[in-house]
């Protein structure tokens, strides 16, 4: 036996729980390395909780359920096979390798076939080895002290709330109906009132979008206020959406050693250059496509392409990093600083021995990470970043540069990340205006008063988010476009997430298509 | 004028090429068409009025008619596309340009004849980018460099935009 290797085997407790018992009882020879959790059904097994078991160090894990038809619940199969084939999607993408994430079915008499699968697949597994994902340590349950709290009000004037209420009656949480209060929180932090519900459950709720500093005349900066509170505690992962899947993953990610396979993807016609001194620094898209793939009708892939073929356009080749890690924002926001210092360390490392001078990203939340919070942190980049808007805008801003006709009436959603927090929110709208469209029309929120699209850092989802989704699809339909122009994979996600509703459909429905994308759709060259 | 004046200066003391230059304006110095003619070349010249223009800049309507039959058959019609409404009859490579309104953007619409010398370098390449951004430099009043030069650079990359337009057009047509 190998003692070193790890594989974790989810086992349904139906028909393959029966065969696995029988080989028990008779002393068949099982591998030891095998480490069995009993489930009541395949389908029961998330994505995330696949996954989970390879951010803390599995080598492998096996799925495995009853013949298809034969689950006791009916889907119970189908639904494993889903997640099996979506969270394989992820392990290529982070160049774990497919194999390493087994499934499947046996009924209860097919004891010899299970004890088969299951030694073929150990030695799989001894064949490619330990895994290179080193687990990423993460403090419990850490209780917030009455000295960081303070210092972190300090450090960001909380002191100095006049009470005046702007933040609580601008929130789009409170807004929406949700018992949530800057204005409390605030409160009970320049009170000391750790123990409150305003600061252990609602710094959870946040959506860190900024408007409150829009109107705070004290300018406090709440959004930061609340990544550094997020930061000094931990609610340990039960605000996380989607079961933590994504926090998991850019944990993971923090491992040197994972040989991610981030571009294989790309279409043929994509220039690129390795020895480039811009590098492009996509995101984490492709990820986003592979998860939500049997649930949303979403392909934020095609903006990474589309930024791509931007710069092809205007004959920049840049250089891609294959090894590209995630930016770390998430893991920042969600209050993991620790894994957000790995991430961005492993990141900068990366890029500054290609000797790249500029970063281009299409992403808000790598461009605030990069142009911010990295520096705020203590990182250094030693390269300039540039958002894709800022590099087409200086670009089409030299001329000979025109349009095609689109006959689409597009409105537009503003991403917190860029306008209210970096760029301001002419840049795109310069860019809007630019573009040859049937009509553009604003949403009654917009510019610095835009809605964000109900979450952040994949932290906090509920109902109240669906609802202002929804609210915000229907002030796009008021604005009679027919069209929705986004600027942040994110922003098409939650927005499509809302548009599932199965009562609302019909009147929320409306396509998206980022502005990245619409640009390299629509320009020609003139003159 | 001043534009002739400044790229014949570059010509000279940069480039060290021999240039000549005459201006005509009379009572078209209060409002109408005046001309610079200006001839560039590495050889001696003979006589200093154009009369075979191989490139001809209009920054009017008026300009236009009047010195339009100096241009060569092929020659390049560099053109303010704001004021130079119809180019009836022009044979050669036309290039509208949109000085003035650029020069109104950049926050002065006098300088809407740099931006036309920074296209013109950038498309007939007569004479050096280097050049010219010095004796610009030199040749406007003082503590107007800057806004002066950013004006230049816009006419200079519109032309560069240009030519690439022109290239990747004609290479969508092969």
């Amino acid at each position: 036996m190998n003692d070193d290797l790890k594989i974790v085997l989810f086992l349904c407790n139906w028909s393959p729980h029966a065969a696995y018992q029988t080989l028990q009882d008779t002393l068949a020879p099982l591998p030891l390395e095998i480490r069995m959790i009993r489930i009541p059904c395949s389908g029961r097994i998330t994505k995330s909780l696949l996954f989970k078991a390879f951010e803390t160090g599995a080598d492998g894990v096996v799925l495995l359920g009853c013949e298809a038809g034969s689950c006791r619940y009916g889907i119970g199969t189908r639904v494993a096979q889903r997640n099996v084939e979506d969270t394989r999607g992820i392990l290529k993408l982070l160049g774990l390798g497919e194999e390493r994430l087994g499934f499947g079915s046996f009924n209860p008499d097919q004891h010899r076939e299970l004890l088969d699968y299951l030694t073929a697949f150990r030695n799989k597994i001894a064949e490619l080895g330990k895994t290179p994902v080193v687990p990423a340590t993460r403090a419990k349950e850490i209780a917030l002290s009455a000295e960081s709290a303070a210092s972190i009000s300090r450090a960001h004037n909380v002191y100095v709330c006049q009470d005046c209420g702007k933040c609580s009656s601008a929130c789009p949480l409170a807004l929406t109906g949700k018992e949530f209060s800057p204005r409390a929180i605030a409160n009970a932090a320049a009170a000391g009132d750790l123990d409150s519900p305003a600061i252990r459950e609602d710094i959870w709720s946040c959506l860190t979008c900024g408007l409150c500093y829009d109107r705070c005349p004290s300018a406090v900066s709440f959004p930061d206020f609340i990544k550094d509170m997020r930061c000094a505690t931990s609610a340990n992962g039960k605000f996380n959406a989607h079961e933590g899947f994504f926090h998991s993953l850019m944990r993971a990610m923090t491992s040197p050693g994972l040989p991610v396979q981030h571009w294989n993807w790309l279409p043929p016609e994509i220039q690129t250059d390795p020895n480039s001194k811009t590098l492009f620094f996509g995101g984490c898209a492709p990820y986003f496509d592979t998860f939500f793939k049997n649930f949303l009708d979403i392909s934020t892939s095609d903006i990474l392409v589309d930024a791509l073929r931007l710069m092809n356009f205007f004959d920049i080749r840049p250089a891609i990093l294959q090894n590209e890690r995630c930016c770390g924002h998430d893991l920042l926001w969600s209050g993991d600083r620790e894994n957000f210092l790995k991430l961005a360390r492993l990141n900068v490392e990366m890029i500054s021995a290609m000797g790249i001078e500029e970063l281009v990203t299409a992403c808000p939340e790598c461009y605030r990470a990069f142009s911010r919070d990295y520096p705020e942190n203590g990182i250094k980049t030693g390269f300039k970043v540039k958002h894709i808007f800022e590099l087409a805008e200086a670009e089409i801003g030299k001329g000979a540069v025109g349009f095609k006709k689109l006959n689409r009436k597009i409105t537009y959603q503003d991403p917190c990340r860029l306008s209210r927090t970096q760029t301001g929110c002419e840049l795109p709208r310069n860019l809007l205006k630019r573009l040859n469209v049937a009509d553009f029309t604003e949403m009654r929120d917009h510019g610095a008063s835009s809605l964000c699209c109900g979450n952040c850092a994949w932290t906090g989802c509920d109902s109240y988010s669906k609802a202002m989704q929804v609210n915000r699809l229907r002030q796009a339909g008021e604005a009679g476009a027919n069209l929705l122009v986004t600027a942040c994979p994110k922003c098409q996600i939650h927005l499509r997430c809302a548009m599932e509703d199965p009562f609302l459909e019909n009147e929320i429905r409306m396509e998206m298509m980022d502005l990245t994308s619409l640009l390299a759709k629509t320009i020609e060259w003139q003159g | 004028m001043l534009a002739g004046q400044v790229m014949g200066l570059a010509a000279c003391l940069s480039d060290h090429l021999e240039a000549t230059f005459t201006q005509s304006y009379g009572p078209e110095a209060r409002g109408g068409a005046c001309s610079a003619q200006l001839i560039i070349s590495d050889k001696q010249i003979h006589y200093p009025y154009v009369r075979n223009a191989d490139i001809l800049v209009c920054m009017s309507q008026t300009g236009y008619e009047k010195y339009r039959q100096m241009l060569k058959a092929e020659g390049t019609l560099i053109i303010d596309q704001d004021m130079v409404r119809s180019v009836e009859g022009a044979t050669g490579d036309v290039f509208p340009v949109p000085a003035t309104r650029m020069a109104e953007e950049l926050g002065r619409k006098m300088m809407a004849n740099i931006v036309m010398l920074g296209f013109v370098t950038s498309v007939t390449e007569a004479v050096s980018l280097k050049g010219m951004l010095s004796s610009v430099a030199d040749s406007v009043p003082k503590g107007t460099e800057k806004t002066n030069i950013a004006a230049f650079n816009k006419g200079y990359d519109l032309g560069q935009a240009m030519l690439k337009a022109r290239m990747k057009k004609a290479a969508a047509r092969l």
